[in-house]
């Protein structure tokens, strides 16, 4: 059966207004940035390097992070602590922090025209629940409609780089280093079995998704120069036909009074 | 005929936008197989906790479009099904659950939704063995987000206190229609 949206009328509208919206919106949006990459590539360093950057070329900048949702990060938070997830049910409370980010933060943010800096994309659920053994097309669905930055940065290092810098700081917490599906006691032991495969995984979504690399193991300025550079040389391109998709569902139950604001 | 120990064990569907309505099913199915002497126990929504806790939240942070409740919703679904649904199924004994996927497609239906990527979430599920719709007694004019609630009073209320046009009666109405129809197609049977 195919039932009638209890909102028919105001969905209707939008979408016989949303070419017009875009159109009118696309010259003075923001641009959403994503950094991703192994723990220990360097990505924060080059965001915080990267958002001063930005701001002092007079850019209004938000910032986004991994599971930081009010919503969701409580529920996740708790149940991580006690080790009570399993890959599925991880993935599925990462997908819904990550909607409610991207309802709330980051495209209302896009739309009055910051730049919008993400630590982490959903790239990492991709990565980390594909290692874990998920099904990538699964995943993909239940975070679709995508919404896809303007600039993937993927930040490469070694397996060994990636191990060391993350032990220097601290021990990897349960679901970091995989131990939920390594079996492993030892979270650095369990951290590089379960690392290796992740990186596998980018590498795998670098190729499909096309994401810039950045070899994290280059001097933290050299990166960083090339950063500025590659965002400056980046051509604008319209929104795509998945974000006209993910904007239009939000306007429709979010953000129809940013929307209006801006017409 | 079949011992009591061969019988299979079945996981039973019980789908409906009330609460109220979908414990009073529940029971009912529960002495209609007792009564036959099959062991059965009831799997309600929300054992993880994660509405529960989303509703002590602040109401400014608990803003949540239908997509996000829905995934929720999965992975409420995916915590039922691995510690208690399939695990007493396993015991030989049969679960009704109250509610499983109907109630999330017919909540994501009135919201506009496609089926496609209801479809697609809820891959990880089973197909039941039985379908059952409650009876609706009453039409209510919006749920409120409090323990008494179900996901769909739940939901409608968290949306509708983001987006005022969102009006929790209409999307009852809507989800009735989708499971009824659902149930005349796979001739499910109502329950009061």
């Amino acid at each position: 059966m195919t039932a009638t949206p209890a909102r028919t009328s105001l969905t209707r509208v939008t979408k016989q207004k949303m070419p017009a919206l875009l159109a009118e919106r696309e010259a003075n949006r923001g641009l959403l940035i994503a950094f991703e990459g192994a723990d220990g590539s360097g990505k924060t360093t080059q965001r915080k390097l990267f958002t001063r950057w930005l701001e002092s070329q007079g850019h209004r900048v938000v910032t986004t992070k991994w599971a930081s949702s009010p919503l969701v990060k409580p529920l996740l938070k708790a149940r991580k602590k006690v080790h009570a997830l399993s890959p599925e049910e991880l993935c599925l409370l990462q997908a819904a922090d990550f909607r409610h980010r991207l309802d709330r933060e980051i495209l209302p943010a896009l739309w009055s025209g910051a730049m919008v800096v993400a630590d982490r994309y959903l790239f990492t659920s991709l990565a980390r629940d594909a290692a874990r053994g998920l099904d990538l097309d699964w995943m993909l669905h239940a975070y679709s409609p995508l919404f896809w930055p303007d600039l993937v940065l993927n930040f490469t290092v070694s397996l060994d780089t990636s191990t060391s810098r993350v032990a220097s700081k601290r021990t990897p917490k349960f679901y970091d280093a995989g131990q939920d599906v390594t079996n492993l006691d030892d979270p650095i032991s369990s951290y590089r079995a379960f690392e290796s495969r992740v990186m596998r995984e980018y590498e795998n979504l670098s190729l499909i998704f096309r994401f810039v690399n950045v070899d994290g193991e280059r001097p933290i300025y050299e990166q960083h120069k090339r950063i500025r550079l590659l965002f400056q040389e980046g051509r604008r391109a319209a929104w795509g036909e998945w974000n006209v998709e993910a904007l239009t569902e939000w306007i429709e139950w979010t953000g129809a009074q940013e929307a209006d604001h801006g017409e | 005929m079949a011992s009591r120990a061969e019988r299979r064990a079945q996981l039973v569907a019980l789908d409906g936008t009330r609460h109220a309505d979908l414990r009073g099913a529940a029971r009912s199915l529960r002495e209609r197989l007792a009564s036959r002497k099959i062991r059965s126990g009831v799997s309600w929504w929300d054992a993880s906790g994660v509405f529960f806790e989303l509703g002590l939240g602040k109401r400014k942070h608990r803003a949540a479009s239908p997509r996000t409740l829905l995934l929720l919703y999965a992975a409420d679904l995916a915590f039922r099904l691995r510690w208690e649904i399939r695990p007493a199924l396993a015991e030989g004994q049969t679960v009704i659950a109250a509610p499983y996927l109907d109630t999330a497609f017919a909540f994501g239906a009135a919201c506009g939704l496609s089926r496609e990527w209801l479809t697609s979430l809820f891959a990880f599920a089973p197909a039941p063995d039985a379908h059952f719709v409650t009876r609706e007694r009453r039409r209510a004019g919006g749920g409120k987000v409090n323990g008494k609630a179900g996901f769909a009073e739940f939901s409608s209320a968290v949306v509708a206190e983001s987006t005022p046009s969102f009006v929790p009666a209409d999307a009852q109405r809507q989800m009735i229609a989708f499971l009824e129809a659902t149930a005349r197609r796979r001739g499910s049977r109502r329950l009061t």
